[in-house]
């Protein structure tokens, strides 16, 4: 048995990847599982999705503690989540980035592949979306599955959800990704920080969650504790406003779901607040004046 | 003084309201409940209450309305019945999540299909597991007395749970008895306002109230409900003995024993179902057989502990239902066994009658006793569950 974790970002499509995974396998007479776990949280929230593939029937049905590989579909993730724990010693990472693996710190070393799976989804794709590309690099840097499986998986999984035509994009982008990566092994320099969660016992925890502003180990609970969840580490895309196009229609004001678009004084109209702005690109989408455009 | 009337059980439980001052009022109207909805708008609309009265327009909103109006911390109040009830389903479990004490007297009523209006338990039980305590009432004086002692209970910092007062539909509902009414100026002694220290909406004193919680928090929050839960057991009898000083009537807490002193069996019952069996107590003492009452007055939570220690002295317990779970039994004959497994080897036996509101006779109760005599005397169970008066079923 292999187990995998993938890290990605609500909307990049982690778990499909983890499915389509599971299929390859399966196609090649594994059988497999692939799920998810995410929190509450919308769009750009880190997620996980997890695959097993084994020769046997798996009972199992817990998540994945301590993978075999772990893939990364986020290249800013690895500044702050610690995505190497509980990856086996002789596991390996697959990431997207465009550095080698040997600039990587993942603040433990392994055997690591890079690919700039971003660059491939972009050329491929026309669109910065990672998911099959990584699948393709995983292939290549694993042996686990053959690449011919991995397009099969990619069609059967991404097809009834997207469309043949863009599915067979998708297979073209892993196939793409196949062949660029590097493999070599990352650095361990950083530490990350314990991540820290708050955990009452239930003679700690308030009646029924009633929670005052309540500061604790991992932070403020409570009324107004979304002040400290910067949403705007989380940016790859970055929204680039035209003031002069804008006719302050506050669109974007509303649907923002991080309320992160501001009202200003007249003159002025919107404000943008860097520090929440998650780059989802919601504000382009609804934005009628196209005043609005997600920038790299 | 406490003056006397002769009410309905809708007029009690709707004058219970009244004397708990309770702040919101949030209901639908269905048979049999309806009055109770009359009554509780005549008392806001007659200045007799001073009240926030919302005719919302389906079960659903009232119970969502006394979630939102406790949660700003006030004392709220409704009242239902059969599908009704059903349609709440969702939002008591809300209630009890989250802590707040709403009392809601529930008419007991036959849940379609078949479409009836008349007495069954099947309404309450399919909400047993909900969060919500639950207590069953014997007449109208009890009824009214024990929407007070519900307050009281669910408001208790140790319990902060719902309560639901069940009453039978018309045998209560509609039958007038005569009810001495408690002078305000006592219930407000017996009852202070309510003044919520853990669950409140102040924009001056922010809190999350209702908060998503992930799978690291919820398992604790259940425990909660379960701690809760047990602790109402013994603020139940204090809130009973503290009432049987203040007004002279004890009920014995959360089960009424009645000439059990000596009894080989009893028969455990709930609702007005009781009161009719003190009746044939009495007649088959006078015919010199050993047998006994168990009210059960409080259904959740479950009073297994007293349960068991009334195992302990019979030979044979016989558990009446007027609610199925189908496939097993009635659901306290359920808890019945369950609570005694382990703790005792007596024969328990299960009866149902008195379904969708057919009459349960004198006969039918005689009949329950003569087989948990049987049984005593066997020390063996030979039939789990018998079907009292139904056509084609051998009893
Ligand atoms: S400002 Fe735009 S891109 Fe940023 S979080 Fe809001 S909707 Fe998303
Ligand atoms: S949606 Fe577009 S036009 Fe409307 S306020 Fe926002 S930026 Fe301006």
């Amino acid at each position: 048995m292999y187990e995998v974790r993938f890290h990605g970002r609500g909307g990049q499509g982690a778990v499909m990847a983890a499915q389509a995974l599971a299929d390859a396998a399966f196609v090649e007479g594994n059988y497999a599982v692939a799920f998810p776990w995410f929190g509450a949280e919308r769009r750009g929230a880190p997620v996980l999705a997890f695959t097993r593939v084994d020769e046997n029937k798996i009972n199992i049905k817990t998540r994945v503690y301590n993978p075999d590989y772990i893939v990364v579909l986020d290249e800013k993730l690895m500044d702050f989540v610690n995505v190497a724990e509980g990856l086996s010693p002789d596991g390996m990472a697959i990431l997207n980035s465009p550095l080698d693996p040997e600039e990587v710190d993942l603040g433990m070393s392994v055997k690591t592949a890079t690919v700039d799976a971003t660059t491939v989804a972009l050329e491929v794709l026309g669109a910065p979306i990672t998911n099959s590309a990584i699948l393709g690099a995983f292939a290549s840097a694993t042996g686990l599955v053959s690449i011919d499986s991995v397009k099969q998986g990619i069609l059967d999984i991404f097809g009834p959800r997207i469309g043949d035509k863009l599915a067979e994009k998708n297979a073209r982008a892993a196939a793409a990704a196949h062949d660029r990566i590097k493999i070599g092994k990352c650095k361990a320099e950083r530490t990350y920080p314990e991540a820290k969660k708050w955990l009452p016992t239930y003679q700690e925890m308030p009646l029924s969650l009633a929670t005052k502003p309540t500061k604790t180990d991992s932070g403020l609970v409570g009324p107004g504790s979304s002040v400290e969840n910067k949403t705007g580490s989380w940016r790859t895309f970055t929204p680039k406003y035209d003031e002069e196009a804008c006719t302050n229609c506050l669109m974007c004001w509303f649907y923002c779901p991080d309320a992160a678009i501001k009202r200003l004084e007249p003159p002025k109209k919107v404000g943008f607040d860097m520090d929440y702005c998650k780059g989802c690109g919601i504000c382009e989408e609804v934005c009628p004046a196209d005043a609005i455009e997600m920038v790299r | 003084m406490a003056e006397r009337r002769i009410v309905t059980g809708n007029y009690a439980a709707a004058y219970g309201a009244l004397l708990s001052r309770v702040e919101v009022i949030a209901a639908y109207p269905i048979t049999p409940q309806t009055f109770i909805v009359e009554h509780v708008s005549e008392f806001v609309n007659d200045g007799k209450l001073d009240a926030e009265y919302m005719p919302v327009e389906s079960e659903h909103s009232a119970m969502s309305a006394c979630v939102a109006a406790t949660a700003t911390g006030v004392r709220s109040y409704t009242a239902t019945s059969s599908q009704g009830l059903a349609l709440m389903h969702e939002v008591l479990y809300v209630a009890a999540g989250l802590h707040l004490p709403i009392v809601m007297p529930v008419v007991n009523r036959t849940i379609a299909a078949p479409i009836g209006i008349w007495c069954e338990h099947n309404d309450t039980m399919a909400e047993r597991d909900s969060g919500w305590l639950q207590c069953f009432c014997e007449n109208n004086q009890e009824v009214l007395d024990m929407v007070v002692q519900a307050y009281k209970v669910a408001e208790n910092t140790k319990v902060l749970l719902p309560v639901m007062v069940n009453l039978d539909a018309f045998i209560l509902s509609h039958t007038v008895e005569p009810v001495e009414f408690p002078d305000q100026k006592d219930v407000d002694e017996f009852l202070p306002r309510y003044d919520p220290k853990h669950a409140y909406l102040r924009p001056k004193d922010p809190m999350v109230v209702g908060s998503f919680a992930s799978p690291e928090y919820i398992q604790e929050f259940r425990y909660q409900t379960e701690e809760s839960t047990q602790n109402a057991k013994e603020v139940i009898r204090q809130v009973n003995d503290e009432f049987a000083e203040k007004f002279g009537r004890d009920y014995g807490g959360a089960v009424e024993e009645y000439r059990m002193d000596d009894a080989e069996v009893a028969l455990i019952t709930l609702g007005t179902v009781s009161a009719t069996t003190r009746d044939v107590v009495d007649e088959l003492r006078d015919e010199g057989k050993s047998v006994g009452l168990v009210k059960m007055r409080w259904f959740r939570p479950y009073p297994t502990e007293i349960i068991r220690d009334i195992a302990s002295r019979v030979k044979a317990l016989g558990v009446y239902d007027r609610a199925m779970s189908f496939g097993t039994g009635g659901p306290s004959y359920m808890d019945t066994k369950s609570a005694l497994y382990g703790h005792s080897t007596i024969p328990v036996l299960g009866f149902l009658a008195g379904l969708g509101g057919r009459d349960v006779m004198v006969k039918d109760i005689r009949l329950m006793f003569e087989r948990t005599l049987e049984a005593a005397k066997k020390d063996r169970v030979e039939k789990e569950v018998t079907w009292i008066g139904t056509r084609g079923v051998q009893p």
